[in-house]
């Protein structure tokens, strides 16, 4: 097994690379078949090493080039359960959505394939490496495969929001790469394990922690945590809809996953590492659940309210990851599955509005949603599971989450979970509603679509769209329960105990995390029917009181309005932004150093 | 080691991004994304730089001799390899928007007309 852990990223470059060569020779729906069934490769051999690394982590080293002692110059790949399970998470969304995708990019030939084969290869990569510089190779094929995805279509709008989300970025390579060139000065490698052995020596030198400051920078950019969201929204809304599902459902989160990997694996002996994640990253992501819910509410352009609604889980995952406890990195697990696998269906019945119905504007569609009702079925069951309802993946990750919160004395994060969840949910429900139920009547004015108009090819059947869909709710729906979140938070005490060291045979006892009941059980009933509620509010606007629309709108008017204007869509605020949290850092830095 | 080389790099970083926010044509945003990126070329250097160190090709010297070291000159290849290739990634994207809109103000072009 442990010889074929390169294969997860050598086989779609492999093919990558022959689909390229031979496209122009291959018919029709040849490059579609190839890369699904490479995905489904990925996902077989991923999932077989997410059974072997329960035992003990897979680690492989390029080259034969086997650390002697403790002096490591080779790369090395390590699979423990938890890092096998992301990884055949990333590919079994990826072989849904080339189905969803089936003919729909056939006038490029095979250039979509060979670009969404590279993005698989470079998260499988990114999933299973233990070194650093890697890491940053990984990040950058990431990176630019997913600028040139956006930017496919060619259309004003797709190359402005390609135009914010490379420069931003790219920004965040470089600073990755900073961060990188600092630690090496101290560290004079680039393992993983070998680096968490220096950070052991000498945990209270600044330079280190300045390195994890860049590193993390860079990270929650491409993880888009406020205030480092904002070309989140933009590329989302704009890139085809079969690659929305690839960047919400697994490149943020994953770049989130990589915090955690970081902290972990290198990070972990240093104090004030500690205290930074515990307080700055924390607050981070309980403001990003807050304000991307709140923004989310304010959308009408689907995708871009599902963009927001990322924003908004993201910061979710992140609280997960902050709690720094194996019940908190299990509930981002179990978080992270469960939120691609909605998010990924959401995006899909997107892309079979654009198809289907030739729009994207909520209001543009109201009522037209009739003829393709399925669809609305499929919208409904997502937007309740996104709401918090108390079944499936997501609902057991948010437990997770919660119940680890209240144990490390954080228990105020369950209201950043209420509210992230309720509204997007609520905002999902609303559309649901407006689209397929004919719901939501506004006045004339709110008629006009503020952006163009927009659609994608109707070249295939709905059943055929709405089989991954289907597909990804039941997978949403059917894994859940206390036996999944158990062995989710066994897998995180496993990564925590056995990744760091793995490369140089250090494997601590992992810890046996005790099961607990959740503390606020009525939070998934609560947050659900908080979604209900705000969905029926703004569907019936109409009929409510009007003292109640002027008082709502005198005051919660302006506030949203300022939060929807910061996304302004001008790439100089949003680098702005990213320097404002740059100084955030360095400021609760130089606050916990002294 | 002396501080200069940090210097540049800090100096380098702080100016690029200075004019990636107050930029008002997308080809000198790109220019200034890449003097951004040169500050990473100091500062990897700086990084294995060894005081009277020869480059790392041991050809004509006996093996043994204090060379700079040779991992930060690879990174910072792969590096270069990365920024030309986002470089003519967003060259492209910047001629596409052109032809499309007839400005490369960032003010005029904003994603959805917003």
């Amino acid at each position: 097994m442990t010889d074929l852990l390169p294969l997860p990223v050598a086989l779609p470059l492999a093919v990558a690379a022959l689909l390229l060569l031979t496209s122009k020779l291959l018919p029709g729906r040849i490059p579609d078949i190839v890369a699904t069934l490479t995905a489904l490769a990925v996902l077989a051999l991923t999932s077989a090493m997410t059974l072997v690394g329960q035992a003990s982590p897979l680690v492989y080293w390029f080259g034969h080039w086997t650390p002697r002692g403790d002096l490591v110059l080779g790369i090395g790949f390590v699979a423990s359960e938890a890092d096998a399970a992301i990884a055949a998470f990333i590919a079994l969304l990826f072989a849904a959505t080339f189905v969803f995708a089936w003919g729909y990019f056939a006038d490029i030939r095979a250039f979509f394939h060979v670009l969404m084969l590279l993005f698989l290869a470079a998260m499988e990569g990114f999933c299973l490496t233990h070194d650093l510089f890697n890491l940053f190779v990984w990040f950058e094929v990431m990176s630019v495969t997913a600028f040139a995805l956006t930017a496919y279509r060619l259309e004003a709008s797709s190359l402005e929001g390609a135009l914010n989300f490379t420069v931003t970025n790219s920004l965040a390579s470089f600073l990755m790469l900073s961060g990188i060139g600092l630690l090496y000065l101290r560290a004079g490698t680039l393992d993983f394990g070998a680096l968490a052995q220096s950070i052991a020596a000498t945990p209270h030198d600044p330079v280190e922690v300045g390195a994890f400051c860049l590193l993390a920078t860079a990270l929650l950019i491409k993880g888009a945590m406020v205030p480092f969201q904002f070309w989140l929204a933009d590329a989302h809304a704009v890139a085809p809809s079969p690659v929305s599902v690839i960047f919400s459902g697994a490149m943020v989160p994953l770049a989130l996953f990589g915090i955690a990997k970081l902290y972990w694996e290198i990070f972990a002996p240093a104090p004030a590492v500690r205290a930074l994640m515990g307080t700055l990253l924390a607050g981070m992501g309980a403001a990003s659940a807050i304000l991307g819910g709140a923004a989310c509410l304010q959308q009408r352009h689907i995708k871009r309210l599902l963009a927001f609604s990322t924003i908004s889980h993201m910061g979710i995952l992140l609280i997960g990851i902050a709690l720094l406890s194996p019940r908190g990195i299990g509930g981002m697990l179990a978080y992270f599955v469960g939120h691609g696998l909605v998010k990924g269906a959401l995006f899909m019945i997107a892309g079979i509005l654009l198809a289907t119905l030739a729009g994207i504007d909520e209001i543009g569609l109201r009522g037209r949603g009739r003829d393709i009702w399925p669809a609305g079925i499929a919208l409904a069951v997502a937007g309740v599971l996104l709401g918090g309802a108390p079944v499936g993946l997501l609902d057991e990750g948010a437990r997770l989450i919660d119940t680890a919160a209240s144990e490390s004395g954080d228990g105020w994060v369950v209201v950043a979970i209420v509210i992230g969840t309720a509204c997007t949910g609520g905002a999902v429900l609303r559309a649901g509603g407006r689209i397929f139920l004919g719901l939501g009547e506004t006045p004339g004015e709110e008629k006009v679509a503020p952006s163009e108009e927009e659609s994608e090819k109707a070249n295939r059947p709905l059943w055929l769209m709405l089989i991954p869909v289907s597909l990804l709710l039941i997978l949403a729906l059917l894994i859940g329960g206390d036996n999944v979140g158990r062995r989710a938070v066994r897998a995180a005490a496993r990564f925590i105990a056995w990744d760091g060291g793995a490369s140089l045979g250090h494997l601590a006892t992992p810890m046996t995390v005790p099961t607990a009941a959740p503390p606020h059980p009525f939070v998934p009933w609560l947050t659900i029917g908080l979604s209900l509620l705000i969905a029926a509010h703004d569907l019936s606007r109409a009929q409510l009181p009007r003292r109640w629309i002027a008082f709502s709108d005198r005051y919660l008017g302006p506030l949203l309005k300022a939060l929807d204007g910061m996304h302004d869509g001008l790439v100089g605020d949003y680098v702005a932004w990213i320097v404002i949290g740059l100084a955030l850092f360095s400021l609760s830095f130089a606050v916990i150093g002294s | 080691m002396t501080l200069l080389p940090w210097a540049v790099a800090a100096w380098l970083f702080g100016i690029g991004i200075y004019g990636i926010i107050t930029s008002r044509h997308y080809v000198h945003l790109i220019a200034c994304l890449a003097i951004v990126q040169s500050s990473t070329y100091v500062l990897l250097l700086s990084v294995g730089y060894r005081w009277g160190a020869v480059a790392p090709i041991y050809y004509d010297h006996p093996p043994g001799t204090p060379a700079v070291d040779p991992v930060v000159q690879a990174l910072v290849l792969t590096d270069i390899v990365v920024g030309a290739t986002v470089t003519a990634l967003l060259l492209a994207l910047a001629l596409q928007v052109h032809k499309r809109r007839g400005t490369l103000d960032p003010e005029k072009l904003r994603p959805l007309h917003r």
